[in-house]
């Protein structure tokens, strides 16, 4: 792939990325979550149409219009999220739709016998007349991949083939892949697990915000010099004032666990104090913890064992968002269409969605709602916080991105709380949309508010924060000022190390 | 202050909203008159017929809205429930067994005059709600399919109807109900039972509740996004068990007032068949709006007493009003969905551009 980009609006996904994988290398595309790999990836099996660029196979230029045309030249993806039918076999999933007989009727027979020698070539187990449901995530893993080769591919695509599989099961991929290079066939295996990429790859291409940061060998690299190039290291002094000394804690978690079990997603007894006038980030790879953290700072999730403190000493028994909000939580949520608002309803509704029982906006606690006090709110907000729309009355969908999570933010701060849980805050948002959000926070610390950032984009962390504490696998790394904050040491605590 | 202009867009797209229905209505009837000529009658005269049957002098008029009547529960039940994004498909069942406690309430207890009345009603709106209960448990507590659940408890409510009135409080062993004393049949006003005006009014009351409460604002919340929702802080199950049991209530409601207020005034094979459907199609077509469904309820009353005397006056079968009524639903569902398509928004914005350009120039 040379010099290929992809925009959409007026938003770079991919700008100017190059990538060329040999004959028989296992070639790791590394990134952050919103880095551009998927956007990338889709390009080459036929999903997106570049905005510029080629791609070559063996030298010739070819224009992968569909992902019929991916695969006809030989290139096949494995999806995070398996594209199986739960209901048939192992074989019926790998036979299905493939064109090869060109006869109306399924050449079972036939085809059990090349699939057959396919598993015993690559060393792919799989037990072809067992239905989808009843096998383990590893064998239906291997399902996919025989499905791609069975079509043919000799280039694969694995995207985060890890992130499902138990220890053992991620060893099994990984001998898979090594038959399968040995005979030839090139995989691109996309991954954001420092050590899984340090043992299986050959070559890494680093993206970091859509565009190609380096191609280097594994040999010779190290871990921390690749996690350098996926998380950048440019370190621009912050123009925020950082805070040293904080207030008493908001909320206090005391060697909290949440499904511990689980590497990617759980948190292991992890303790924190989240204090008043004080922004405290969370930084980590995406899929270190934050997502269960953030459900239970705002009451989403009750912790397995472990306790939350809240500001009054008292430990917290109803886990239920009414109960933390009702305490003075503002949450701004990971996402913005899905959790933070409610897309059908109207602009000056879903400002107003947490107090319609109020005295303010309604007669007799919800009986009869005010709306000429509802739009007159509404327009105020819109005023202050520079909320973009043609009227209030608008739906909240038909909102850009940026102009969605000012109205988030103008409700959730309206009510000065006590604690904001903020997630990914600036997640695909413009520079100016961007700085709006980060002084508007950072504002609310500095008027007493306790600020639990959580962020995958570490200049924001880095920014905002006046302490910063690592996730990794679930727990704490460690704990770090944010007034001139040892890079080094975080950017190791998040490799794990 | 006048309400402040929203973007051509939206104002366009929810003019279309209000205009499928009536073109719907419209393209129904001439499909209806193309049949009608087809069977070589006069579609003119078969719908001055119609329209003459069903609204011609007030006696026909009261018996269109008496028949519309129930459709007016029915299709707020479906309405209340939509809006909270509950697909109860159990109106029909939920009406009957509205009907059965009130029937064994009335012949059971006995009583006369404003009391038992009242306690008649009473016994519909708590049966309908219990029975929409039931599917409610089960979605919130086992994540059942509540359409799946409705549309099967509306057939064990017809055989429980069926067993009262066979076993319980059979007439004379005759399978049906004595019929209720003519002390607690709903009394007329114009010729109509004051059901009717019960109906209007709960359309007013639910069109408020759902628009102009806090509690109706979180009803609506949940059922566009349950998951932010819960994120700010409402209680979604309890607010999805209320929309069951409301819902509920007014299709059991609606069964009382039926049986209260109609002529025979018994359970009878065939009491509130069709009933639910017609609600659901009412609902969809009213586009979840609980005063449109008023409307929409007497214009299916209107299409079920004129087609008799359609089929009266120029000979065709009352299955022509049937096909109109299909051809309605059919016309709004592909309508609203269509609405929906990139092809058709791009060409209404294109329009739009025009004729804001014009205006322009102008």
């Amino acid at each position: 792939m040379e010099g290929v980009s992809k925009r959409f609006g007026s938003f770079y996904a991919n700008r100017n990325v190059t990538l060329s994988v040999e004959e028989g290398e296992v070639h790791t595309l590394l990134g952050e979550n919103g880095a551009g790999k998927s956007t990338l990836m889709n390009i080459l099996v036929g999903l997106y149409q570049p905005t510029e660029g080629r791609i070559l196979i063996r030298g010739e230029e070819v224009d992968i219009s569909s992902p019929g045309v991916a695969v006809a030249h030989g290139i096949g993806m494995v999806h995070q999220h398996f594209m199986l039918i739960e209901n048939m076999t192992g074989l019926e999933n790998i036979i299905l739709g493939d064109r090869r007989h060109r006869t109306p009727l399924l050449q079972e027979a036939a085809d059990r016998a090349t699939v057959e020698e396919l598993m015993e070539r690559y060393g792919l187990e799989i037990d072809l007349d067992a239905r989808v449901s009843d096998m383990s995530i590893g064998m239906q893993q291997r399902v996919e991949i025989m499905k791609v080769l069975f079509r043919g591919a000799d280039l694969l695509v694995l995207d985060e083939p890890t992130a499902v599989l138990t220890d053992l099961e991620v060893q099994g991929l990984f001998d898979i892949m090594r038959s399968l290079t040995g005979e030839g066939k090139s995989i691109i295996f996309i991954s954001h697990k420092m050590r899984e990429v340090m043992r299986i790859s050959d070559r890494v291409t680093v993206l970091r915000r859509g565009e190609t940061v380096a191609t280097v060998p594994v040999a010779g690299a190290t871990e921390q010099e690749l996690a350098d190039l996926m998380i950048g290291q440019k370190f621009t002094e912050s123009t925020y004032r950082k805070v040293e000394d904080a207030h008493e804690p908001a909320l206090t978690l005391c060697e909290v666990s949440w499904h511990p079990e689980v590497k990617h997603g759980g948190l292991k007894e992890v303790s924190l104090a989240i204090n008043r006038g004080e922004i405290l980030g969370v930084a980590g790879i995406d899929g270190n913890g934050q997502a269960a953290l953030a459900e239970l700072v705002t009451g989403l999730v009750r912790p397995e064992s472990g306790e939350l403190v809240g500001p009054d000493g008292a430990q917290i028994a109803l886990f239920s968002p009414e109960a933390f909000i009702d305490a003075g939580l503002g949450n701004i949520p990971e996402d913005r269409n899905k959790m933070g608002l409610v897309g059908d309803m109207t602009v000056a509704e879903n400002l107003v969605l947490k107090q319609t029982r109020s005295e303010r906006f309604s007669r007799g606690h919800g009986a009869w709602l005010k709306m000429n006090a509802i739009e007159r709110h509404a327009n105020r907000l819109r005023e202050e916080n520079d909320i973009r729309c043609t009227s209030v009355n608008q739906l909240a969908r038909s909102l850009s991105g940026g102009n969605q999570q000012k109205v988030i933010l103008a409700r959730e701060l309206e009510g000065h709380p006590s604690l904001l849980v903020a997630v990914y805050p600036t997640r695909g948002l413009d520079i100016g949309a961007t700085e709006f959000i980060h002084d508007q926070i950072v504002a609310q610390r500095d008027a007493g508010c306790a600020v639990l950032l959580i962020s995958a984009d570490f200049d924001e962390v880095l920014k905002l924060s006046d302490r910063i504490v690592v996730l990794f696998e679930g727990q704490i790394m460690g704990t770090y000022p944010g007034a001139n904050p040892p890079i080094k040491e975080i950017s190791l605590a998040m490799a794990g190390k | 202050m006048a309400k402040e202009a929203i973007s051509a867009q939206e104002r366009r797209e929810r003019a279309l909203m209000v205009l499928t229905p009536l073109v719907s209505v419209l393209l129904a009837l001439v499909v209806g008159a193309v049949i009608i000529a087809c069977l070589g009658k006069d579609p003119i005269e078969g719908y001055r017929a119609m329209l003459q049957g069903s609204l011609g002098d007030l006696s026909k008029l009261s018996k269109t809205l008496e028949r519309a009547c129930p459709l007016v529960f029915t299709g707020l039940c479906a309405v209340f429930a939509y809006k909270c994004g509950v697909f109860n498909l159990g109106g029909e069942g939920q009406l009957i067994m509205g009907a059965c406690a009130t029937a064994a309430t009335i012949l059971g207890l006995g009583g006369e005059g404003v009391p038992a009345l009242a306690l008649g009603l009473l016994a519909g709106i708590v049966a309908g709600a219990l029975w929409a209960l039931l599917p409610g448990i089960l979605k919130i507590t086992r994540g059942l399919n509540e359409m799946i659940t409705t549309i099967m408890l509306n057939y064990v409510a017809l055989y429980f109807m069926e067993h009262i009135f066979k076993n319980v409080f059979s007439d004379q062993g005759l399978p049906k109900t004595v019929a209720l004393p003519a002390g607690v049949r709903l009394p007329k006003l114009l010729g109509a039972h004051v059901g009717v005006i019960i109906a209007v009014v709960l359309g007013l009351v639910v069109w408020y509740v759902i628009f102009r409460t806090s509690f109706g604002f979180k009803i609506r919340a949940v059922g566009m996004n349950p998951v932010a929702s819960r994120v700010n802080g409402f209680p979604v199950r309890r607010l999805v068990l209320l929309a069951f049991i409301i819902s509920g209530a007014i299709a059991g409601l609606g069964g009382a007032v039926e049986l209260m207020g109609k002529t025979p005034f018994r359970l009878a094979a065939g009491f509130g068949a069709g009933f639910g459907f017609d609600g659901v199609a009412i609902a969809l077509i009213a586009q979840l709006n609980p005063i449109a469904a008023l409307l929409v309820a007497l214009l299916f009353g209107i299409l079920s007493t004129g087609g008799i005397m359609m089929q009266s006056v120029i000979g065709v079968p009352t299955a022509i009003v049937d096909i109109i009524r299909g051809m309605i639903i059919i016309f709004t569902v592909a309508g609203m969905a269509s609405i929906k398509l990139p092809q058709l928004r791009a060409l209404i914005a294109s329009w739009g551009s025009k004729s804001t350009e014009a205006e322009a120039s102008a």
